[in-house]
């Protein structure tokens, strides 16, 4: 156990000094925050009372998608692997401790959102805050699952990049965070559900718990899991 | 005693490849062993084959003890530090580095450079390092002073020699037969997928029997030819140069290398 929390300290040190965790994490989402927030609570003043979630769904999505994948690839597709794995270190090390120190990260990015959202924009903090963060927890957890398989399945760091951003774009246009899900043509409608983004998005914004809204996040996080499992053991072969 | 790693008619195809055909040798406790051959001969496969980190086809591999890999080829998280990652390996194996073999390679000057600023022959003492974090009562060497220069050559050959001493078993893959006329015990030459000869660096050294090298200059050309019998071979070929009218200016006449012998026996000449 020892040795599993230093690794997880230690990813998180080497994501620190890694800008590009940095900037997908933290520069990029706030960023956008500062940018967009004062665009849409200015333009829709209605849009305070969804400000916190919306920008949540982009910065995670964006952390995950666009973050996570690098890390993975730098070790699932070079030499370290077999350092890993001649040194007895477990193949699965590597996925587990980037993605738990990842998750640490866009948590942090998160409650930064949660608490400088009020200040600067008047947002309004979610009703139920434990149901909040409880959703937000699914949300992340489901995000980083597929931004595992990216990492996992492709081979080098331009293609990663590339498959990242053709599955970012969707998830964020799509998921009702830019426009009401409403106003979207039925088509892309129906394109946003295949997307984790826009089941988080409606997860965290309502005031019930609905369980079917739960449910995709449970079928893609499973179909993450074992996809998972089957790329690292070809990586492992 | 034991040995410390038996092979029997190990075998292993890349496809319709023969890499390996029926490979048969042993690695004797604390002895410096050495696995030869050119670039292609199959010394990668067999040790990665032994270290587990290949599927082998046939055949069987006994291992006595902890073993410990210094890969040919490896790598490390771009932004980790030397101390972190001997920290990492060492606590995932439940042991504690070895202060004074960490000294000795090095780590404590690298403690604060991160991997990708290291040099090759910084990168190859803390890859020995990690190998060592295991506690490792065999250690194996791919290539290990490749990339280095003299100065982290000798300085990699001493600390390979303290290992030996502290009765590790050490295996290294190599094709430099100086280095390993410096360090080995016993080696064994791969040819064609098999061993071509097994045995100490002296008893390569007798196989080389009396073979020459004769080479002769004239004014407009320098050629070096091979003999088994130095009387005839130059007797003849002085008759050669003086029916073709060529002035000899120089003659210089010397025994075949154990480098030269190794390159045949690899051939399989």
């Amino acid at each position: 156990m020892g040795a599993f929390l230093y690794g997880v300290f230690l990813q998180w040190k080497l994501d620190i000094r890694s800008k590009t965790l940095l900037i997908t994490c933290y520069i990029v989402p706030l960023l956008f925050f500062v940018i967009m927030g004062g665009i849409f609570t200015s333009v829709m003043p209605e849009a305070r009372y969804t400000l916190i979630q919306s920008m949540t769904v982009f910065g995670v999505t964006m952390g995950a998608l666009i973050g996570l994948p690098p890390s993975l690839v730098e070790i699932y597709s070079s030499d370290i692997k077999k350092v890993y794995k001649a040194n007895g270190v477990p193949l699965y090390l590597g996925l587990a401790l980037t993605n738990i120190s990842a998750y640490i990260h866009l948590f942090l990015m998160s409650m930064i959102l949660y608490i400088a959202a009020p200040l600067v924009f008047h947002a309004e903090i979610p009703e139920n805050p434990g149901r909040y963060f409880i959703s937000l927890a699914v949300f992340i957890a489901v995000s980083l699952s597929i931004a595992s398989i990216i990492g996992l399945a492709v081979k080098d760091q331009a293609k990663t990049s590339m498959f990242s951003i053709i599955i970012f774009i969707p998830s964020t246009m799509l998921s009702g965070i830019m426009f009401p899900m409403e106003l979207l043509p039925k088509a892309f409608g129906t394109i946003g559900k295949l997307f984790p983004a826009s089941w988080g998005y409606k997860l965290m914004t309502e005031n019930v718990f609905k369980f079917e809204h739960f449910l995709p996040f449970l079928f893609i996080f499973v179909l993450a899991a074992v996809m998972c499992n089957i790329l690292l053991r070809k990586v492992d072969n | 005693m034991n040995d410390a790693i038996n092979i029997c008619n190990l075998t292993k195809s890349y496809g319709t490849h023969a890499v390996l055909k029926g490979l048969n040798f042993c690695v004797r406790q604390g002895e410096i062993f050495a696995l030869l051959g050119i670039n292609g001969a199959g010394k990668t496969t067999t040790l990665e084959c032994i270290e587990g980190l290949r599927k082998y086809d046939s055949g069987s591999i006994t291992i006595n003890g902890i073993m410990g890999i210094q890969l040919q080829s490896a790598s490390l998280p771009k932004y980790i530090r030397a101390l972190e990652a001997v920290k990492l390996f060492a606590k995932w194996n439940k042991t504690s580095p070895d202060r004074a073999t960490l000294d000795a390679l090095g780590i404590y000057e690298l403690s604060e450079k991160p991997y990708y600023q290291l040099s090759t022959g910084q990168k190859r003492r803390l890859h020995l390092a990690l190998a060592l974090t295991r506690n490792p009562d065999i250690l194996f060497l791919d290539e290990p002073t490749a990339g280095l220069d003299v100065e982290g050559q000798i300085s990699l050959h001493e600390q390979i020699r303290q290992l030996k001493a502290m009765g590790k078993t050490i295996i290294l893959a190599s094709h430099d037969m100086a280095e390993v006329e410096k360090l080995c015990d016993r080696i064994a030459v791969l040819s064609g997928g098999k061993i071509a000869f097994i045995g100490t660096v002296d008893e390569l050294g007798e196989t080389i029997g009396k073979h020459y090298n004769i080479t002769i200059q004239t004014e407009n050309r320098t050629e070096t030819y091979e003999s088994e019998n130095i009387g005839t071979s130059l007797l003849s070929l002085l008759m050669q140069y003086k029916e073709k009218g060529e002035t000899i200016t120089d003659i210089k006449i010397d025994r075949g290398s154990l480098e030269q012998h190794f390159i045949k026996i690899a051939k399989g000449e």
